[in-house]
């Protein structure tokens, strides 16, 4: 859990050493934007709100940034580009180097039940393996249990929306509306969008799927993220934008 | 060069099915086009057109040179079209691609040769000396619909461009800086503009305004109208695609004109605010050497 305190950081600054967490058992854990230079200092790489979990002992910079860079158990909305023998070649961000999805690594799939999944289709998948100067690796499967947990290809009618790599990451929060101050998608389905029925897969690499039987309704949905995304907007906002939103496409 | 990333078999797929239901994924009417923007610049004939998230820059400048040999009468008028890889990574320098081709072709078609800017009039001394006007378009955004957007920018850069105003006394060519003498605007006759249409569906049954990028990826056809707001047509480009139905082809002519008139109105408007903003007012704010002419 994150603390609500959020300290503005800029590059190089120096951080303030009762900021950093500490922990009897757990070693202290940096994420994305921050470096450590040894000795002992710890200094932000990017503009963003710094964040400390105190429990995990780790702290990380919360910035918005443009281009994903993928980094293990991400999970991700993927294009897939081609198939070769062993795996498929995805795209996870444009003009960037393909992701490689092995052809066994979906849920119960061996080399004659495999999912036959044509150029262009889409796989809600995790990242398992993402080292600087290799291609990044796919998974739609829980190695340890077997299971999908969700994962696999998309189908059915939907369509694919781009949000900023901050917004994803605030929609895949476990407590979304509480942490990240997003939710327009409990209201869309609730009670200020009159019961919306549809599903979402959003991914990491800023990508958010949008299924429902009624295309009317992915359009709403889709809309309301995007401008929830491009205005910042907060809670109250939202709850108006998703109002608007409902009454004007009905 | 990094490829061009294809919108996904889902979003094709969605696309479709929406338009079927006279829907678009930014909830526009079919016909209806983005907000459009008209910005002007310091300088005299840069335009700035913002068209939702495409944006274009063009730049009209002016210089003297010798006309060409077998057109001793008339000065030079070009427009340089550049996709640069700010544009979209897929875009490479001195390697054009269909769709650059494509777009300052028609560019050319609708503002050069439907005779919008007098050439004659660029003449100084026959054979001699003349005007070289070029416009440069910069494409800043790509979101679809390049050409409306780019047309409209080329048509707003010339109409706003000054050029420095020159005399001839006894053989001698005299060329004024802008503190000397007013700029003059050039001999503007029409102002043409570009309406895209996209065709959806089999039969290119389903017709919709201002596609964006995702849309023209997925679209089976498009026709470009370029008119002015007089209803003259300048050109219609339909280049390959589905075969459209002639009435319906006449059908959207009609709404184009309609369009035209509302982009020639808004020109006018943000020209006139130009030239308000410009105007310092007053007879002794005139007379001042150090009048912003």
């Amino acid at each position: 859990m994150a603390t609500n305190e959020r300290l503005f950081v800029l590059p190089g600054e120096t951080i303030d050493p009762s900021l950093i967490p500490t922990h009897k058992k757990h070693p202290l854990r940096l994420g994305p934007g921050l470096r450590h230079i040894p000795p002992s200092d710890i200094v932000p790489t990017v503009a963003g709100q710094l964040i400390t979990n105190p429990l995990k002992n780790s702290m990380w910079v919360e910035y918005n940034s443009h281009r994903y860079i993928p980094s293990q158990g991400d999970i991700i909305l993927a294009q897939i580009l081609r198939s070769t023998t062993d795996f498929y070649l995805c795209s996870i961000a444009p003009y960037s180097a393909p992701a490689t999805l092995p052809h066994l690594a979906f849920e119960s799939a061996t080399k004659k039940t495999r999912p036959q999944l044509a150029p262009g289709s889409l796989v809600y998948a995790r990242v398992s393996l993402a080292n600087r100067h290799m291609d990044p690796e796919l998974e739609c499967v829980n190695p340890s249990t077997g299971k999908a947990d969700g994962l696999g290809p998309i189908t059915g009618n939907g369509c694919v929306f781009d949000v900023s790599l901050g917004f994803a990451r605030r929609l895949l929060m476990a407590r979304s509306r509480e942490d990240g101050g997003v939710g327009v998608l409990e209201m869309l389905g609730g009670e200020e969008g009159g019961g919306l029925a549809f599903e979402t897969a959003a991914g990491r690499n800023g990508k958010v799927w949008v299924g429902s039987e009624s295309p009317r309704t992915v359009v709403i949905v889709g809309r309301a993220l995007q401008e929830t995304d491009k205005g910042g907007l907060g809670i109250e906002e939202q709850r108006r934008l998703v109002k608007r939103l409902v009454k004007e496409m009905r | 060069m990094p490829r061009e990333v294809e919108p996904s078999l889902n979003e094709r797929q969605f696309v479709l099915q929406a338009l079927q239901e006279n829907l678009r994924l930014d909830g526009r009417e079919l016909d209806q086009y983005r907000p459009l923007e008209l910005n002007f610049g310091e300088e005299y004939g840069v335009a700035d057109v913002t068209l939702g998230k495409t944006r274009v820059l063009a730049k009209a400048t002016a210089e003297v040179t010798v006309p060409y040999t077998d057109r001793p009468l008339d000065g030079i008028f070009t427009i340089a079209t550049e996709l640069s890889p700010m544009t979209s990574p897929s875009f490479e320098v001195n390697r054009p691609t269909e769709t650059e081709v494509l777009l300052s072709r028609l560019l050319e078609k609708t503002v050069r040769r439907s005779g919008a800017l007098d050439t004659e009039s660029l003449c100084l001394v026959a054979g001699q000396k003349c005007w070289s006007v070029r416009v440069d378009v910069h494409v800043l955004s790509h979101d679809g619909n390049l050409i409306d957007a780019a047309c409209f920018a080329v048509v707003a850069a010339l109409r706003h461009f000054r050029k420095p105003d020159t005399s001839m006394e006894a053989g001698v060519l005299t060329v004024y800086t802008p503190a000397e003498r007013e700029p003059v605007p050039l001999s503007w006759l029409h102002s043409p503009f570009c309406v895209t249409w996209s065709f959806f569906g089999e039969d290119g049954e389903i017709a919709v305004l201002d596609a964006t990028w995702l849309e023209e990826q997925v679209r089976m056809g498009s026709c470009t109208v370029s008119l002015n707001k007089h209803g003259e047509i300048c050109q219609i480009a339909k280049l390959g695609g589905t075969p459209v139905d002639a009435v319906a082809l006449l059908q959207c002519t009609s709404v184009a004109l309609t369009k035209v008139k509302e982009f020639s109105e808004l020109m006018d408007r943000r020209l006139a605010e130009d030239l308000k903003r410009r105007d310092k007012g007053g007879f002794m704010a005139q007379l001042r050497a150090d009048n912003d002419r």
